[in-house]
């Protein structure tokens, strides 16, 4: 009999807009890069308001692809004693954003400026 | 309160401790708590509450645990397995599963409609918030050597207990009187309830309007929900005025102080009117409140704790006496105090008592009914379970060789039960809710509802998946899963023909559903006995009317004996149907309790109450006013040689019997014929009077009556009827049962016959093979049909035999416990049971030998 194995498929991986967003926002926040202050980061810089375990998913998934790495930072008592995931960005996540922001940019440069009007 | 001192609800933590992995665990729980410290500012349930939507919003894949990671759900894609496995076999024989599903289903409806009966009852008069520390007084008297409990007590009794015992927190008196009541151009002969104050602190039943405490004040009154829509329609009637007329001229007027909600479905004690009790006073002001012979409905008490009881108990000694020196006819041999929250279920044992047990027969009978249902199809299942096995017997031996042991195919196959469980549990709810429920709440016109919120009936149906996927399940596991793989594999197997457990089921089934069958049958032909039984009187053409008053039976008499159609009238303190007074005939060695009926004369012409030995009462003849007449009934139980000319004392007056007449009916069939003494009365008495009428006339004859009431007593309700419709709902009752038994057989006939035809189905389709060869070699039909039909002559004869006689006298036994007179010798029904599933059995083989008399021989040696 035929079983469907599942196969790992590790092409070349492609960035959704919030992981572009969380991306950036990490290479933005530095050292403190982690889940709640990427959370309010969004809230603040892109006026997105997802929950905390929805950005748990998004770094987790960056993780998964290899975009980001991860360490435990420093611990403190406004979280109970419980130490913080800090992610910092890899080459490939910045060859990722930059490959993403050339995209765009090249799309952008291939639309005349008129079609853009469409209130027109 | 320093910020930090706010912690977030501890249950996350621990639910995530358990659910969520572990190497992440920590990262999420610090988020999620300086996010709960940074609302710092917002009220605690605004950050619970975003703290929880938050949390909760942590359940995706990446946080949570895999299910195969822990060791406990290790099979988890061995089960995942079976469960396809068990989907598409349940897809591949439609027709089995549906049986198997639809059977199931049909039998757990009725389970969930006796467990919504079941509930109710159990939760009667569970409204009372006090009903553990409310204790109502009964006593025993001894009553031809039986002690009968009685539910009323001495008037003195709670005025002395509240002096005498500082245990009891709480007393109330409650009495019920007839009144009549005026609003407006609204008057209606009511039932009003004298409580004592603290009734409504006592018993609390819900008000929609009004105060509980308003009874204090002794102009007050409450309704009933009912009663406030019956005078007021909807709306709120505070304030208003009802006159009450107790009769003798006595009026009082009330001001609605109060209305109770609409008492719950799950309620015994009820009411319609509440007033203060001391009204007793206006209202019976000869009656004396202080005379221990003197009884009320019921004296109830409240206690704080129940070993207050003890001391009350001790000390009843004292009151037994005070009521023994005073009252002879009702020596009482010993008080009981009952807690209101046991009283519904002894309610039964206790006469004259406040609470009532309608449903004391449901009790028996339902959960009898509902586990009858569930194995029939249990049965139903196990037969198929195994005969269908018979078509996998290669996937188990599979199963066997690549590993799994004699356990794990048991598993697999009493999963594979719980699955087809939990769909008939699916469509059997559904059924239930759209169905089934609203069919008993119209054949009972009982209000039960399946409340889905209730987490009760979550937990039946659970334990019902759990009970009834084993039990239908264990049997054909334990079975199947005993092949050795060699047998399989070389064809040595061979079951479900001759398997013995299989007869012995199918005959088990056969004998329940001929058990239904003679029930419905017997109900039926029961109740149209019971229409056609001799009331033992000429109840037609009788028209009857209550009083208000003894006077107006003179203006009634007056204007209706005008009538030619009215051929006699005669009036009575007592009648047939409605009232009668309970008397002791003292005997100089025993006490005889008797219905006593208050009569004039020709009372017994105008019912038509036959004479069998002596003479009526004579017409204004004073000497018969210490005279007697008894029924047979009272005659054979005294058993004189010869009754006639005995004496006997009541009360304290001396009587001599003069006549017996033929036994009557006093009330519906459901109860026995009671000794009946009547009694002359004097016209000052007569609280009823009756008439008998040419044939035909009754009708206009009623009108007419009732045209000549509203004529002379424009302000008294009028009571009046006829004299065939006093039973009220009894008939009605006779059709409800024809009704229920019928459905309760239909379905089971239904679910025997789908297994019946299950069963042959696939066991036919198992000898595909062995009736082609018998067809090429020249079999023809009726060989055929004798081969199907030999194979289950024993066992269905058998089964029939014994399902027969078993289901006579378990009905039997059924309808005694019901009828005073159940139909007797009622054999029919077992016997015509009998043929029915006979007559099933024989069309099902039929319908089998013709598909295989139509197909070709060569198809059916094509198979595999």
């Amino acid at each position: 009999m035929l079983y469907k194995v599942g196969e790992i498929t590790m092409s070349k991986e492609h960035l959704g807009e919030l992981e572009e967003l969380v991306l950036l926002l990490i290479v933005m926040l530095k050292e403190d890069a982690y889940g709640l202050a990427i959370r309010t980061a969004l809230k603040e810089k892109a006026s997105r308001n997802i929950t905390i375990g929805a950005v748990h998913g998004t770094v987790n998934r960056l993780e998964k692809k290899g975009f980001v790495e991860s360490t435990m930072g420093g611990a403190s008592d406004i979280r109970g004693g419980r130490r913080k995931r800090i992610f910092t960005i890899t080459a490939v996540g910045k060859g990722a954003l930059e490959r993403s922001q050339d995209v765009k940019v090249s799309l952008w440069q291939q639309i005349p400026e008129l079609s853009l009007d469409v209130s027109r | 309160m320093r910020p930090q001192k706010d912690k977030p609800p501890k249950a996350v933590e621990y639910v995530f401790g358990w659910v969520c992995k572990p190497e992440i665990l920590e990262e999420i729980l610090g988020d999620l708590e300086e996010y709960y410290s940074s609302l710092a500012e917002q009220p605690k349930w605004r950050k619970r509450l975003y703290y929880w939507f938050h949390a909760l919003h942590f359940i995706r894949p990446f946080a949570v645990k895999r299910l195969e990671g822990t060791y406990r759900l290790n099979h988890y894609g061995m089960f995942k397995n079976y469960f396809k496995t068990s989907l598409r076999n349940m897809l591949k024989n439609p027709m089995s599963s549906f049986i198997n599903v639809f059977g199931l289903a049909v039998a757990i409806a009725v389970c969930l409609v006796v467990y919504s009966f079941l509930d109710n009852d159990y939760s009667i008069d569970e409204f009372h918030e006090n009903r553990h520390k409310i204790y109502l007084a009964t006593f025993f008297v001894d009553r031809e050597g039986v002690e009968e409990q009685y539910g009323t007590s001495p008037a003195p009794l709670a005025g002395a207990l509240a002096e005498d015992f500082s245990q009891i927190t709480k007393t109330c008196r409650v009495d019920d009187r007839p009144v009549v009541i005026k609003y407006q151009d609204k008057v209606f002969q009511e039932r009003v309830r004298y409580v004592d104050p603290e009734f409504l602190e006592m018993l609390t039943f819900p008000l929609k309007w009004g105060h509980k405490n308003s009874l204090e004040d002794r102009s007050s009154i409450v309704l009933s929900e009912a009663m406030s829509e019956k005078y007021f329609g909807s709306r709120d009637p505070i304030g208003k005025d009802l006159k009450l007329n107790f009769g003798k001229g006595r009026m009082k007027t009330f001001k609605v102080s109060g209305v109770a909600e609409a008492f719950p479905v799950a309620h015994a004690i009820e009411f319609d009117f509440l007033i203060n009790f001391e009204n007793f006073r206006v209202s019976h002001p000869a009656y004396d409140l202080h005379d221990w012979r003197n009884t009320i409905r019921a004296t109830l008490v409240q206690v704080e704790h129940a070993s207050d009881m003890v001391a009350v108990n001790a000390g009843m000694e004292k009151y037994k006496r005070l009521q023994n020196e005073v009252e002879f006819d009702w020596t009482i041999s010993q008080f009981e105090w009952v807690r209101l929250a046991d009283l519904h279920f002894k309610s039964r044992f206790i006469k004259q008592d406040i609470s009532h047990d309608s449903f004391y027969e449901g009790r028996v009978i339902l959960p009898f009914i509902a586990i009858f249902m569930l194995v029939l199809a249990c049965l139903n299942y196990i037969n198929i379970a195994i005969v269908s096995a018979t078509k996998r017997l290669k996937e188990i031996a599979l199963r066997k060789v690549i590993g799994a042991n004699r356990a794990k195919v048991a598993i697999q196959f009493l999963s594979e039960n719980i699955l087809v469980t939990s769909f008939a549990m699916i469509v059997g709810f559904l059924l239930a809710i759209t169905m089934f429920l609203p069919w008993f709440v119209k054949t009972s016109s009982m209000d039960l509802e399946l409340d889905i919120s209730d987490l009760r009936l979550w937990l039946f149906l659970g334990s019902m998946i759990f009970a009834t996927g084993i039990v239908s399940g264990l049997y054909p596991a334990l079975y199947v899963s005993k092949f050795q793989v060699t047998a399989i594999f070389r064809g040595g197997v061979k079951f479900g023909r001759k398997n013995l457990l299989t007869k012995v089921f199918l005959g088990m089934q056969l004998i329940l559903a001929c058990t239904g069958v003679t029930g419905a049958i017997m109900f039926a032909q029961n109740s149209a006995y019971q229409e056609t039984r001799s009331w033992g009187y000429e109840q037609d053409q009788v028209i009857y009317t209550g009083l208000h008053d003894p006077s107006a039976y003179h203006q009634l008499h007056r204007v209706m004996s005008q009538n030619p159609n009215v051929l006699s009238l005669a009036g009575s303190r007592d009648h047939l149907g409605a009232t009668s007074s309970d008397v002791v005939l003292h005997l100089p060695k025993r006490d005889y309790e008797v219905q006593k009926i208050g009569v004039e004369a020709n009372y017994f012409e105008t019912l038509g109450i036959k004479l069998k030995k002596g003479r009526f009462f004579k017409a204004n003849h004073q000497s018969d006013d210490t005279k007697l007449i008894i029924n047979e009934r009272l005659a054979d139980n005294l058993a004189f040689e010869e009754p006639i000319g005995q004496v006997f004392r009541i009360d304290s007056g001396r009587y001599e019997i003069i006549g017996v007449v033929q036994d009557f009916h006093f009330s519906n069939f459901y109860y026995d014929v009671r000794p009946v003494v009547f009694k002359v009365a004097q016209p000052d008495e007569f609280r009823f009077l009756s008439m008998k009428v040419k044939e035909g006339s009754d009708l206009d004859i009623y009108r007419d009556l009732q045209k000549q009431w509203s004529l002379i007593f424009p302000e008294e309700p009028f009571m009046g009827g006829l004299q065939q419709d006093i039973w009220g709902m009894f008939y009605e009752d006779l059709d409800i049962q024809r009704n229920f038994m019928g459905n309760i057989a239909a379905v089971a006939v239904l679910l025997a016959s789908l297994g019946l035809y299950g069963l042959i189905t696939l066991n036919v389709s198992g000898r595909v093979k062995e009736f082609s060869i018998r067809k090429t070699l020249g079999a023809q039909r009726k060989n055929i049909a004798k081969n199907i039909i030999r194979q289950y002559a024993w066992l269905t004869g058998i089964a029939l035999v014994t399902g027969a006689p078993v289901g006579y006298y378990l009905n039997q036994a059924n309808l005694d416990l019901l009828f005073a007179y159940p139909k007797p010798d009622n054999y029919f029904g077992a016997i015509a049971a009998a043929m029915i599933l006979l007559a099933i059995l024989v069309m099902v083989v039929l319908m089998q030998v013709r598909k295989i008399a139509r197909t070709n021989p060569i198809d059916g040696l094509r198979v595999e």
